[in-house]
This record gives C-alpha cells, structure tokens and sequence, in this order.
C-alpha cells in the first residue's frame, strides 16, 4: 500500500487533477430576456487547465469502446476523433501528453468527465467562469479584455502548447482556471440550450419570428462579442462533431 | 451527418426562421437530405434507456426494423409542437396502407418531468394518434440532451412552463440512421413523404 500512496504523491501536478473552486456569484447570460435579473451562478469547481492528451489517453486505455478505432459512429464522427493521434493508444510523444486533448466529440467529453468522477460545465457556468480577467471576476464588459480575447481567438497556437507547472497553459484568471481562451475552444453539458439567430444583437420583432416560444431571448450585451463567437461555434455542433480546436475541461 | 459547422449554423438558423409564426408566408421550411454516411451511424447506439407511453422500458435499439419518423415535442407545448404532430401525421396520411405498416412515428418528450408514460398515452388517445404506429417516449434529462445532441435538436427552458426548442422532423431508416431532415414546419412536408418511400425501397 505504501509505495503506491507514495506513487500518488509524487504525481507531478501537471496531471491537471486540480480544480479551482469558483464561488457563487451572479451573471448575465449572452442570450436573455431584456429586464431578466441576472441569473445566480452556484459555486462550483472547474479544473485548472484543460484536459491533455495524457489524461485522455488514460480514459481511452481503460475504456477500450472510446478508443478511436472502436468508437461507434453516432457518439463521435470518426474520420475527426483523435484524428491528430498516432494511433488508437499513441497519443504522440511526451510534449504531445501535454497538450491540451482535442478532436473528442461532446459524447466523449462528457464520458471522460463521468470517468473522472466529474461532469461537463455547464454553458452558464463556462461563461461565468470565463467572464474573469486576470484581477475582475466580471470582465466581459470591459474593452481591453474584450480585445484581448479577440486577440487569442485569432492567434490560436498550432499545434497547442504543453500546459506545463509554470503555466505554459495561458495566464491564470481570478479564479486560478488558466488557458479558457487561448487554447482550445471547449465543450459544455448543453451546448445545445442556447437557441441563436443569425444576428440576435438588434432586439427588434424580427427576432419573435425566430424562436417557437412566446417571447424571444434576445441577446443582452451586444458589445460581448467574443461570447457571441463561442455561441456561434455552439450553435454548428452536434453530439459526435469532433474539431480539431475544440477540447473539453471538466467541472464538479 | 459529418458535421460541416458553416453549414450546420445556416441549418440551424433556417430552422430556427422557420419555426414560430404559422401565418408568415415567407417562413417555408427547410428540407435536407442527408448524405449516405461513409461509416455506419446508427442512432440507436446511443446507449440510453426510456420509457413508452405503456411504461415499458425501452432501449432505442427496438426501433429497429421500421423506417421511422422521428420528433422531439411536448405534450404542454401550445405553440409548435401541434404543428409538428400534424406534420407527421400528414406524411403518415400521404402513405398508402401497405407503407404505413412498415413505418412507425416516434415522438420524444422534450418535457419528461412532466410527460410521464400515463400523461404520454393520454395525451396520444386525445390526440388520436394511432397505438400500433406511433411510439411516445420518455426519458430522464441526460437520455433527452443525448438524442438531441446525436440529431441537432437545439431546446432551452423558457421560464417554468416553456421550453424553446428548434422543430427538426428526423427520417431514420430500419437501421437507425438518418436519412432525412426536415427542419421548420411545413405545409408541404414533401421531402419528408420522399425520404420515407426511399427508405421503405
């Protein structure tokens, strides 16, 4: 039993096992009624960084019908799952192991976290931890930041960089989550809530005739428009979609 | 069915266009056919388990063997889902009696708190939706945001009572793929009677 416990205790901490407790707060989704009050965030823990290839090859090693060669076709398309591995259980060398895992599918992401004991964040969730800048929890009105996230999404690294102790993984927000922005995009539990327009940033009665309810969600902050991006992403997935961009960070 | 986002995001915002006012003319809806995939996808892999309006439970592998047709409604829903159901039963009314024995429509609760197996059978007796054809559906809410992520289903709760959900009519072949969708409602569901003979071939 010893030398195991001990094993465990010597795993570096770039396994990204950690997880950053979020507290509770308040947020305004992209997408709502005008004159709702902002939605309640409970607390909750997301992990510090983004799931790596390492971590998922360790899902895949131990859950043989999510290997790539073995998974079925209406839970990830598999022409793009894992497409940038080697193989079914080569997920490239050391630095590879260390990149954030991207090419899963919202199927697949979903059982990795089941298999950590954990679950995908949710859209709200996301946002509200991703609204954080370096020193304000809410910093998805402010200019600069909203630049610098256009910044990132435009100069995406590729292939990612490792996420490495030193943060290699991007600037750690408020929170202490690194790397929401500048590395993959990420799935969430109901990517498939939100219900988006083609331009929902005029709130005018064009926008009633395009949802089946009563009243139309509109969007709220126009000026958000990175958050208009990643809704926009959201809005082109389906379950087995697997991008090469997009990689998954579980949440507890 | 692989995903091709630029075109996806069009799909979904026609759907989307295409779903709420009835009386608007210019909102005629969208039919795609789906190419033959180059693997094998069958919907019912997905691995959830649910219950029919007679309370047994099901997997959706038991659908196989039927072409089917397929919706994701509810049975609170005042606004589309009515339109839905029509529309099914339009493409069910198009067939003749020897097609219809090999077509089964399915209707899935986007609402499965309160669409239990015995609201479902009511629900289908006063709808008259006939038994031997046409198979209800609940599940709990991981089994619902499973189908509707595998099929493009977009939904989101709408205050206590409402959802929003995008209207997608799914054609799926004897062995669970989809072969066609129709996305909006239409009064001419067409392309939906279309994919269903082809299917039946």
């Amino acid at each position: 039993m010893r030398p195991i416990l001990l094993a465990l205790a010597m795993l570096p901490s770039v396994t990204g096992a950690e997880m950053v407790r979020v507290p509770a707060g308040t947020y305004r989704p992209l997408y709502g009624r005008p004159g709702d009050a902002p939605t309640v965030v409970a607390a909750f823990h997301l992990d510090r960084d983004p799931a790596t290839r390492g971590e998922y090859l360790a899902f895949v090693r131990a859950n043989p019908t999510w290997r790539r060669g073995a998974v079925k076709g209406v839970l990830a398309d598999r022409r793009a799952y894992l497409a940038d591995w080697r193989g079914d259980l080569d997920a490239g060398d050391a630095a590879d192991l260390r990149r954030p895992v991207t090419g899963v599918s919202w199927f697949a992401a979903r059982a990795y976290c089941a298999w950590r004991g954990k679950r995908l964040p949710t859209v709200l969730e996301w946002e509200y931890a991703a609204a954080a800048s370096a020193t304000r929890r809410d910093a998805a009105r402010q200019p600069r930041f909203v630049q610098q996230l256009l910044t990132l999404y435009t100069t995406r690294p590729h292939p990612l960089p490792a996420i490495t102790a030193a943060g290699a993984a991007g600037v750690a927000n408020h929170y202490g989550v690194r790397g929401m922005h500048g590395l993959a995009w990420e799935w969430t539990a109901d990517f498939n809530s939100v219900l988006v327009s083609d331009d929902s940033r005029g709130v005018g009665a064009r926008d009633h005739d395009l949802f089946c309810a009563s009243a139309a969600i509109g969007a709220t902050d126009p000026a958000n428009y990175p958050a208009f991006l990643r809704h926009a992403l959201r809005a082109g997935l389906t379950g087995r979609a697997a991008v090469e961009t997009l990689g998954v960070r579980c949440a507890a | 069915m692989r995903p091709r986002p630029l075109l996806l995001v069009l799909a979904s915002v026609l759907a989307l266009t295409a779903c709420a006012r009835r009386d608007a003319a210019s909102t005629p809806a969208v039919t795609t056919s789906v190419e033959p995939a180059e693997e094998r996808v069958s919907l019912y892999d997905l691995p959830s388990s649910w219950r029919d309006q007679r309370g047994a439970t099901v997997h959706l592998d038991t659908l196989a063997g039927r072409v089917r047709v397929l919706a994701m409604v509810y049975t609170s829903c005042h606004a589309t889902c009515p339109l839905i159901v029509a529309d099914l039963k339009r493409v069910e009314a198009s067939l003749t009696a020897a097609q219809r024995d090999d077509v089964g429509f399915v209707l899935v609760s986007l609402d499965p708190a309160r669409d239990t197996p015995g609201r479902l059978a009511e629900w289908a007796a006063a709808t008259r939706l006939d038994p031997t054809r046409w198979t209800l559906l609940n599940g709990d809410a991981d089994a619902v945001r499973e189908l509707a992520a595998a099929i493009g289903v977009r939904y989101q709760a709408e205050g206590p009572d409402a959802l929003a959900h995008t209207n997608v009519i799914t054609v799926l072949d004897a062995d669970g793929a989809v072969v066609h969708q129709q996305l909006g409602l239409g009064a001419e569901s067409r392309g939906t009677v279309d994919a269903v003979q082809r299917a039946l071939r």
